[in-house]
C-alpha cells in the first residue's frame, strides 16, 4: 500500500464527510417535500418516508393561503432589486469615474453607512412610514429596501467600474457621447455579469426579510414570509392541523427562489467568490 | 469595505486645477448621478437613524411628540431586570453564534478547495448553496417541528432509547435549542467568502509549503487561516452584529421564554415598541446595542489591523 493508495484514501474520507454534510444541509428541502404530500395520518406515522399516496389537496389548501402573498413578494422583491441596481449603479459610476468636488467626503458618507446597524432604524422606519400617504401600499416596503441596499451595492460596483480602461471611455467620450450615454452603453453591458451578482446578493435577505414587513405591511399586502408564520399559528390552534398543507405552503414559498437559482446560482457564487466582497 | 477613492490624478493637477466654481459646474453630471441614492440614503437611513438617537431621550407614545426627559429612559434601562437577564442571554448567543458562523464553513471551504478536480469543486460548491433556496423563515419554522416534544428529534433520541428532551419549554436547555438549530451550520455566504479568501493565496506558498512538507492541519494553521485573515475580520462583524439585533428566532420560536431564557435585548426593544408603545424608551435600548455594536467593530478592527502590520 503505497502513498498513492493513502492519497485516494483520504480523498475519499474527505468526499464521503462532504457529501454527507451536503446531504444533511439539504435534508430541509426533502422535508418539506415528501411531507407536503402526505396525509395527516401518514405524516403521524412516519415524517421521513416519501409519501404512499400522493395528498395533492394539500397544494390545493396552501395554494389559496400563499398565492396572494407571493406575488407581493415578488414585486416588493422585484421592483426593490432593479431600484437598488438603478441607484447603486449611477453613484458606483459616479464615484468611480465622474470627477465632483467633495468627492471623497460624499463617498464617506456611504461608507459610515455599514456602521448603521439595521435594527437602529427599524421602530423609527415604522413610526415614519406609517404617517405616509403610500403606508399601505408596497412602496412602503420597497423605498426603504432600496436605501438599504446601496452601500454594499455601491462598493462592489464601484470596484468594478473603476476598472474599466479610461481610453475605452475616453474613446467614447471623443465619439461624442455624454455621461449617461457612455454609463448606458458601455459601463452597463461590460458590468452586467457584475449586476446580475448583485442583484441576486441583495435579492436573498429581502425574500427572507420577515421584521419589516410585519411591522409596516398591512394584510392585504402581506409578504409571503409573513403568511407562513400566520398561516403556522392557524394550523395549531387547530385541533388537527394539516402539516402536510404546511409543508406545502413552504414548498411554494422555496419554488420562485429555485427557479431563480437554477438559473443565476452561478452569478451568486461567482460573485461571492470572486474576492469583490471584502473590508 | 474598498479600495481607495482615486485620487492620484486630481492631486498631480493640484497646482493647475480651474477655481471651484467651474469644477462645480462641471462636476453637476456626478452630482446628478448621485443624487438619488442620497435622497434614499437621507429619507431612509440617516434620518431614522437621527429619529432614534435623539428619540432615545425622550418619552414618546408615537402619535404625540416625544416629551425631551434626559436620561430617564437610560436609568431605566440599567435597572430592568428583563434586559438584565437578556443581556447575559446575548453574551451567550453571540459567542456561540460566532463560532458557529465561522469554523464550519471555513472547514467545508478547506475541503472542498482542496479537492483533485475543478468540476468536483464547482459541483460541491453547487451543492452547498441550494439550500439558500428555503427562506430562512421556513427553517426556523421547521426547527419549531423538529422541536416539538413529539418531533422529528425527540423521535430520533427514542431510538437510542434516550427519554423526550422538552427542547423549546426546558429554560435550561431552549437558548441552546436556538442556537444550534440548522445542524450541520453552513452557511453558504460565509463558505463562498472563504473559498474566496483560499482562492487568493498565491500558487507559490502553497507551493513552498508543500516542497517544506506543510500540508494537513499544520498548513491550515500556519497559511490558510492566516491568509484569510480578511475574510474572517468581514465575516466575524457580521456575525457579531448580527447576534446583537438576533429578534426573529426568539420571537417566532419561543416569544423569548419559557420565563426569560431565550429573552434578548434585541427583542426588548422591539416589543417594547410594538407591544406597549414605548418608543422613547425602546429607542434608548436601541442605541445601547448600537454602542456595544460599534466599540466591537472598532476593537475588531484594531485587533486585525494589529495582526496585518
Amino acid at each position: 500500500m503505497g502513498v498513492m493508495m493513502k492519497h485516494m484514501f483520504i480523498g475519499g474520507t474527505r468526499q464521503l464527510g462532504l457529501a454527507l454534510l451536503a446531504l444533511l444541509g439539504l435534508f430541509p428541502i426533502y422535508y418539506i417535500a415528501v411531507n407536503s404530500l402526505k396525509s395527516q395520518s401518514e405524516y403521524a406515522r412516519n415524517q421521513l418516508a416519501p409519501p404512499i399516496l400522493f395528498q395533492f389537496e394539500n397544494y390545493a389548501s396552501a395554494w389559496s393561503q400563499v398565492a396572494g402573498p407571493l406575488l407581493n413578494t415578488i414585486v416588493i422583491v422585484g421592483v426593490s432589486v432593479i431600484g437598488i441596481l438603478v441607484c447603486s449603479a449611477l453613484s458606483a459610476y459616479a464615484f468611480a469615474v465622474l470627477p465632483f468636488p467633495g468627492k471623497r467626503g460624499l463617498f464617506m458618507l456611504v461608507f459610515i453607512l455599514l456602521l448603521i446597524p439595521s435594527f437602529l432604524t427599524l421602530i423609527p422606519l415604522f413610526l415614519q412610514i406609517k404617517r405616509l400617504p403610500f403606508a399601505n401600499t408596497y412602496w412602503a416596503l420597497i423605498l426603504p429596501y432600496i436605501a438599504a441596499g446601496q452601500a454594499f451595492s455601491i462598493f462592489v460596483l464601484r470596484t468594478f467600474f473603476a476598472g474599466i480602461s479610461k481610453e475605452l471611455l475616453e474613446a467614447a467620450r471623443i465619439d461624442g457621447a455624454g455621461d449617461v450615454r457612455i454609463f448606458r452603453s458601455v459601463a452597463v453591458p461590460l458590468s452586467l455579469p457584475v449586476l446580475i451578482s448583485v442583484g441576486i446578493i441583495n435579492l436573498v435577505p429581502l425574500w427572507n426579510d420577515y421584521l419589516l414587513p410585519r411591522l409596516i405591511l398591512n394584510r392585504a399586502h402581506q409578504t409571503v414570509t409573513m403568511a407562513l408564520v400566520a398561516f403556522q399559528g392557524n394550523a395549531q390552534t387547530h385541533t388537527a392541523p394539516n402539516f402536510g398543507a404546511l409543508m406545502a405552503a413552504y414548498v411554494l414559498a422555496s419554488l420562485p427562489l429555485v427557479v431563480l437559482f437554477s438559473f443565476l446560482m452561478r452569478y451568486y457564487i461567482e460573485g461571492l467568490t470572486s474576492g469583490s466582497v471584502k473590508m | 469595505m474598498a479600495q481607495q477613492a482615486t485620487s492620484s490624478p486630481q492631486t498631480a493637477q493640484l497646482a493647475t486645477r480651474p477655481p471651484l466654481r467651474t469644477r462645480l459646474v462641471r462636476g453637476i453630471n456626478g452630482y446628478l448621478f448621485i443624487l438619488p441614492t442620497f435622497l434614499f440614503l437621507g429619507y431612509f437611513l440617516y434620518y431614522p437613524a437621527w429619529t432614534a438617537l435623539s428619540g432615545a431621550f425622550t418619552d414618546w407614545d408615537g402619535f404625540n411628540p416625544p416629551q425631551f426627559v434626559g436620561l430617564q429612559n437610560f436609568e431605566r434601562a440599567f435597572a430592568d431586570p428583563a434586559l438584565r437577564a437578556s443581556i447575559w442571554n446575548n453574551v451567550v448567543w453571540a459567542m456561540l453564534r460566532v463560532v458557529r458562523q465561522i469554523v464550519p464553513p471555513f472547514l467545508v471551504a478547506e475541503l472542498i478547495f482542496h479537492l483533485a478536480g475543478r468540476r468536483q469543486k464547482y459541483f460541491y460548491r453547487t451543492l452547498f448553496v441550494i439550500p439558500l433556496v428555503i427562506p430562512g423563515i421556513v427553517e426556523i419554522l421547521l426547527w419549531k417541528y423538529f422541536y416539538r416534544t413529539d418531533g422529528l428529534l425527540n423521535q430520533g433520541l427514542a431510538l437510542f432509547g434516550i427519554g423526550e428532551l422538552r427542547w423549546l419549554s426546558d429554560p435550561g436547555l431552549a437558548l441552546y435549542s436556538l442556537i444550534f438549530m440548522g445542524f450541520p451550520w453552513i452557511a453558504a455566504f460565509n463558505l463562498l467568502i472563504y473559498y474566496s479568501g483560499l482562492q487568493n493565496i498565491s500558487k507559490e506558498v502553497l507551493e513552498a509549503a508543500a516542497l517544506d512538507g506543510t500540508t494537513g492541519w499544520r498548513r491550515i494553521w500556519s497559511i490558510d487561516i492566516p491568509l484569510t485573515l480578511p475574510q474572517t475580520k468581514l465575516l466575524l462583524i457580521l456575525a457579531i452584529i448580527s447576534s446583537v439585533q438576533v429578534i426573529l428566532e426568539p420571537l417566532v420560536m419561543t416569544g423569548g421564554g419559557p420565563g426569560f431564557a431565550t429573552y434578548m435585548p434585541g427583542l426588548h426593544m422591539y416589543l417594547v415598541a410594538t407591544q406597549y408603545g414605548e418608543f422613547g424608551y425602546s429607542m434608548a435600548i436601541a442605541l445601547l446595542m448600537f454602542l456595544v455594536v460599534l466599540v466591537l467593530t472598532v476593537v475588531n478592527m484594531r485587533f486585525f489591523q494589529e495582526r496585518a502590520d
